[in-house]
């Protein structure tokens, strides 16, 4: 008899403990993350990562630099997850700039080889405790510490002479500090190989100083797509879509500003705008060319008889 | 060993047990972080994003919002970090010089000037 009340006092000890214990380790004191990285961070401070790195990009064309920024982000599909935020930002008033940013971005990804070329002459990407320990000589990088390259400025002729792979794995550590305990760390450094290989020429970038001319103006009808647009599409004289060219929409009491490529799905060189019923429209390229005045919502009638809102196809050429 | 003290030791052992599954078993997931928690190279490599985008933009009180995104201290002090943490792990000498342009220019952003609209 006294056996058995010894055994289950101890037994709620113990669980008395398990409780008192659990609620200190995850109320009281719980684990706390001082050292993560962006996979981890919110999808809206996702987001303007995102955007700060199409800006930067914007700004040194550095594309290899910017995809492996992305790859840190951990997004399974980098170019539709660009083209969606770029379509997003537009849509909720954002910055055009910044949805510009992305969708030349997500363009640029888009048109660079599915897999960049490998390291040649170099090591392979490889790990190591610390950059002190990395082999003289060689770029080390720990984290998120850039990327060297040689790459053209987005919008000029894009011959881009990689000096690092664009698919070199990146290793970062979390700490988890316990409270209680010392804080255990661990590094991983990114090892950049140059390469002497080039990426083809990219086309699709607009000439400089040559405008854009109306090329084809058509009402496009289409029973699937009811809602009127105006849409333009831009090619350079080697008739590739250009992307980022800008395109102001005016009407009686407002204006608009877009660019092409935020719908890379579509085209790069691709834009569209919502027209309302009753309202004529000028458009114009901002980088040149003459304003394309009297666009306004035009019906279309299906064999049936059925009516429905055309849309306006403009493409426009560098020549 | 008395009754009272078998007790507590029980109880500690479920102390032990609890903290051991509440801190490394299960613990508690961040999968929503923010970015003041990031690790310093990221956080040093968003100064250098800044700082890129700062190059183009020419916009210092723009460039102290998005840093605001890191942490209570002020954009210039962390710029100053991510310096310092370029200059000691090999960033490429102009990319320390775009981060010293920013951090001057920073120097001269009133706090008034970054409160408002979020980058």
């Amino acid at each position: 008899m006294r056996e058995n009340r010894g055994s289950w006092y101890l037994l709620t000890g113990l669980v008395l403990g398990v409780i008192i214990g659990v609620l200190y380790a995850w109320f009281v004191h719980p684990v706390q993350y001082t050292n993560t990285y962006p996979k981890t961070l919110r999808a809206d401070f996702k987001d303007q990562y995102r955007a700060l790195i199409a800006t930067a990009y914007l700004s040194n064309g550095a594309l290899v630099r910017a995809r492996a920024r992305l790859d840190l982000l951990g997004d399974t599909d980098i170019y539709a997850v660009l083209a969606k935020q770029a379509q997003r930002t537009l849509a909720e008033g954002g910055s055009s700039l910044e949805a510009r940013a992305l969708g030349i971005l997500a363009v640029a990804l888009g048109q660079a080889p599915p897999t960049l070329p490998g390291p040649t002459g170099g090591p392979a990407p490889s790990e190591a405790a610390s950059p002190a320990q990395a082999s003289p000589g060689t770029p080390v990088q720990t984290g998120a510490v850039p990327l060297t390259q040689n790459a053209a400025t987005p919008g000029g002729t894009a011959t881009q002479a990689l000096t690092t792979s664009a698919s070199t794995s990146t290793a970062a550590s979390v700490t988890q500090t316990a409270p209680a305990g010392s804080t255990p760390t661990s590094r991983a450094a990114r090892t950049a190989i140059p390469t002497g290989t080039s990426l083809p020429t990219r086309t699709g970038t607009p000439t400089q100083g040559a405008p854009f001319v109306l090329d084809q103006q058509e009402l496009v009808c289409n029973p699937r797509q009811t809602t009127p647009l105006i849409q333009v599409e831009t090619f350079d004289a080697a008739r590739q879509p250009v992307a980022g060219v800008e395109v102001v929409v005016s009407w009686e009491d407002g204006e608009n500003h877009f660019y092409t490529g935020v719908k890379p799905d579509v085209s790069s060189g691709y834009a569209d705008f919502d027209m309302t019923p009753g309202v004529t429209y000028t458009l114009r390229l901002a980088e040149g060319g003459q304003p394309i005045p009297g666009l306004t919502p035009t019906e279309c009638e299906t064999a049936g008889g059925d009516r429905y809102w055309g849309s306006w196809r403009l493409v426009f050429v560098q020549p | 060993m008395s009754r009272w003290i078998r007790f507590f030791l029980a109880i500690l052992v479920g102390v032990l047990a609890g903290l051991l599954y509440g801190w490394f078993i299960n613990p508690v997931k961040y999968v929503d972080t923010a970015p003041d928690s990031l690790k310093i190279d990221y956080k040093s490599d968003y100064v250098l994003m800044v700082a890129e985008a700062f190059s183009v933009e020419k916009d210092p009180v723009l460039a102290a919002r998005r840093l605001t995104l890191l942490g209570p201290k002020s954009p210039a002090d962390m710029a100053r970090e991510a310096i310092l943490f370029g200059e000691s792990h090999g960033y490429p000498d102009a990319d320390v010089a775009l981060m010293r342009n920013l951090a001057v220019a920073l120097e001269a952003v009133s706090p008034s000037a970054i409160q408002g609209q979020a980058p």
